[in-house]
């Protein structure tokens, strides 16, 4: 379990938020604090009062992977194949060790082909996935992701989210504006004005929101 | 001005960059375009040479009775230039009192454009473009990180666009706008699929929702939400 108690960050504030093991979509308007909320449940920023637990560890000492918006940003090498290698080369993984695991990783994102490749040649989606895969390399127990499917077509959708749930993460959290995506996660949060508004299961959820736009379109049109 | 056309050429064009190619042949007049294609399928590489700023191998982009052209990226912070949100509406030639009346960032005009967030960066840079008219508009992704709600409000916005080509280039699955005409780029190659609603039967990167209708025999007039609900609803 994710525990949010007494959360305070900016004029972003959360005083109850149990998040349970499995995928976790974050909703809400444009600034409405999710990437905030996503930041510090990944550790890049601690909270100015309050606590978040992941299993009962900070989020500082778990191993998490994070898919920022912007992927290219947090790129560091100029090969594909250097940076899906970085993480575990910075941990000092023998290179065969290190070989097998960028090998892996691009075999399951099916991205075997952009290994050799310059990441300023590559297209926002498949700079979306390289990061993935940089992502992943590490197994982490959690993996973060702050709307990387608004650079994704629909296939290209499903094929991340079919390699998300088999990534054997324990918690896989994650904003988008794609609610039929949304509909399929396990669980649910809902921010507005930096605060937090619902939580529940998609079930729960959406028939709130019925009057709005986040209502799946598949929904309302029953299909 | 009576009996001017106004159209886009895109005559025998080819793009050849590294591994990657792209034909394109076809006329755009006037009305709304959507250009739809896979992640990498060449969607900002054409939209950037219609543009001029990629260079073609073969073939010309030859603009008639088209005056201003404006092209939005995809990722709108590269090209900030005020400090604050009105000295950047400013620059666009908005006036910000107008601007600012009907916007929901009117709280946050004398902030940085970089204190929002990437969202509402996004919406605050369309809504500063298309404040203008121009003869030839090209959108890269203009929906990508919009919520639900500004999504359809400026799809609403789009689909009232009567003068002008615009070309919105997109893989936005759920919220669209009404288009006149639907293209697609598939293989390398630019394909016209014509108007709506025939259009929408020869699209094969339809959304997952329209092709379940097809499937059922309800075509939707057009593409947008209100257009996919009456067919849903269709006995």
């Amino acid at each position: 379990m994710i525990e949010i108690r007494n959360l305070r960050y900016r004029s972003l504030h959360i005083n109850y938020l149990d998040i349970p093991r499995g995928i976790t979509t974050v909703i809400g308007r444009n600034g409405s604090g999710k990437t905030t909320l996503l930041r510090l449940c990944a550790g890049i920023a601690v909270p100015d009062t309050g606590t978040i637990l992941i299993d009962g560890t900070p989020p500082r000492q778990t191993n998490i992977g994070w898919l920022n918006e912007f992927p290219d940003r947090n790129m560091l090498f100029s090969h594909v194949e250097d940076e899906i290698a970085s993480t575990l080369r910075f941990r000092y993984l023998a290179p065969e060790e290190t070989q097998q695991a960028v090998q892996r990783i691009a075999n399951r994102l099916g991205i075997q082909n952009l290994l050799p490749r310059q990441v300023q040649s590559l297209s926002g989606g498949e700079k979306v996935l390289v990061a993935l895969a940089a992502a992943l390399v590490t197994e982490p127990e959690i993996i973060i992701l702050d709307e990387y499917d608004s650079h994704l077509d629909q296939t290209r959708c499903f094929e991340i989210e079919t390699v998300l749930n088999e990534s054997g993460c324990d918690y896989i959290l994650r904003c988008t504006q794609q609610m039929e995506s949304a509909a399929e996660s396990d669980y649910m949060v809902m921010l507005e004005d930096e605060d937090l508004m619902l939580a529940g299961t998609p079930p729960e959820v959406f028939p709130l929101l019925k009057k709005t736009l986040f209502y799946p379109l598949s929904w309302r049109a029953g299909l | 001005m009576e009996g001017w056309i106004v159209k886009l050429v895109l005559d025998h064009l080819t793009i050849v960059q590294d591994n990657f190619s792209l034909a394109a042949n076809g006329e755009f007049l006037e009305g709304v375009h959507l250009i739809s294609g896979a992640v990498g399928s060449g969607k900002s590489t054409l939209a950037l040479t219609i543009a001029g700023l990629i260079s073609a191998k073969s073939g010309c982009v030859s603009r008639c009775g088209i005056g201003s052209v404006m092209l939005s990226f995809q990722f709108p912070e590269y090209q900030i230039t005020g400090m604050t949100l009105t000295e950047e509406c400013i620059s666009w030639g908005c006036d910000p009192e107008t601007f600012f009346s009907s916007s929901e960032l009117k709280e946050k005009k004398d902030q940085s454009p970089f204190s929002l967030s990437r969202g509402e960066l996004k919406q605050f840079s369309l809504s500063c473009l298309l404040n203008k008219h121009y003869d030839l508009l090209l959108l890269d992704e203009p929906f990508g990180s919009l919520d639900c709600e500004t999504k359809n409000k400026f799809c609403q916005r789009l689909s009232q666009q009567k003068k002008g080509i615009t070309l919105i280039f997109t893989h936005e699955q759920a919220i669209l706008p009404r288009v006149d005409r639907i293209w697609e780029i598939m293989d390398g190659v630019l394909l016209d699929r014509g108007t709506p609603p025939d259009a929408i039967r020869q699209w094969c990167g339809a959304p997952a929702l329209i092709k379940k209708l097809i499937r059922q025999g309800k075509i939707p007039q057009n593409i947008t939400c209100e257009d996919v609900m009456e067919a849903a609803c269709r006995t």
